[in-house]
């Protein structure tokens, strides 16, 4: 299988299907109940990797002279470096990896940047379900916390469960 | 040209970078993302229904869509010192290699408040049919200026 790429973590699982009957399904997802996860420490290598991928070019970011003389004296991820942050703190029996999960839509509410070094750790649960137009719906909530135990952003998405 | 709150109003348009979606950006985004859902990498898999959906194919990540509506608005914002407070967004159409989409915005109003002041602004991406992928709003922050030196 795929190995993730070195500038993640290297014993990161990128086969979804691995461990995947130990997960929980639509029927077994208690809403209220918090979800397992993991710290992740976060790289400037990661933030770098994540940044190509959306072509992303901000020197805040990638620059770190130009971060340093910068409104946060340093380098930092893009605010939605919590794309990458969702699945590294997410252990592989956990439901958010099941292959076939769909993405509905998100909302995040940020308050400060992560940084390169950051131990970032989440603490997330279901928070809702429901049944639409045939399709299994799961309601999950999300907040980062860095290694001082600032919020870094916070956030709300749903996801059609796989049948 | 850098924006002001002052000058800013409604109907003003932000326009994000036009991106090029190809298997291979969708494989670098499982590699940043560490999103490794089939949905964006396996063909076989994809040809199957998912409930009452069937896709025809791999799909770029909804939060790539995500992503780039985040590059546009911190692009927008970082000139003139405000910041990306808030985006909800919604998937409206898959995506797929070939396609290419664009973040696009538009200023909905402003707003001030007891210590700061916000602008809301609409956003979509749109594909290379002008077809749109994604809808959603966003809230960047216009810190009012502290003692200035």
């Amino acid at each position: 299988m795929a190995q993730a790429s070195s500038a993640q973590s290297a014993d990161f699982e990128t086969d979804f299907w691995k461990d995947a009957t130990s997960r929980k399904v639509w029927d077994e997802i208690v809403p209220g109940e918090p979800r397992k996860t993991l710290p992740y420490k976060l790289t400037q290598e990661a933030i770098a990797l994540f940044c190509k991928a959306v072509g992303e070019t901000n020197p805040l970011y990638l620059d770190e002279a130009a971060a340093k003389a910068g409104p946060y004296g340093g380098l930092v991820a893009p605010p939605s470096i919590h794309i990458l942050l969702m699945f590294a703190c997410t252990p592989t029996d956990d439901w958010m990896r099941s292959p076939g999960t769909v993405n509905a839509g998100q909302s995040w509410s940020y308050n400060i940047p992560a940084r390169p070094g950051d131990t970032i750790t989440l603490q997330a649960r279901a928070l809702d379900k429901f049944i639409r137009r045939e399709r299994l719906f799961v309601v999950h909530d999300n907040v980062f916390f860095n290694q001082h135990g600032d919020v870094i952003c916070s956030g709300r998405g749903q996801t059609i469960r796989p049948m | 040209m850098t924006v002001s709150f002052d000058q800013l109003k409604a109907g003003d348009g932000i326009d994000g970078p036009r991106f090029a979606v190809s298997r291979e950006s969708i494989r670098l985004f499982c590699d940043g993302s560490l999103d490794y859902n089939p949905l964006h990498l396996d063909d076989e898999y994809m040809k199957g229904n998912f409930g009452k959906t069937n896709f025809g194919g791999i799909i770029m990540h909804g939060m790539n869509n995500f992503g780039l509506l985040t590059r546009m608005l911190t692009d927008w914002a970082t000139p003139p010192s405000a910041i990306h407070r808030r985006l909800e967004t919604r998937w409206l159409k898959p995506v797929r290699p070939g396609d290419t989409i664009q973040p696009t915005g538009i200023i909905k109003s402003k707003q001030v408040t007891t210590k700061s002041r916000w602008v809301l602004i609409d956003v979509m991406v749109k594909n290379q049919n002008g077809e749109q992928v994604a809808i959603g709003e966003a809230m960047v922050e216009f810190p009012v200026a502290t003692a200035a030196a």
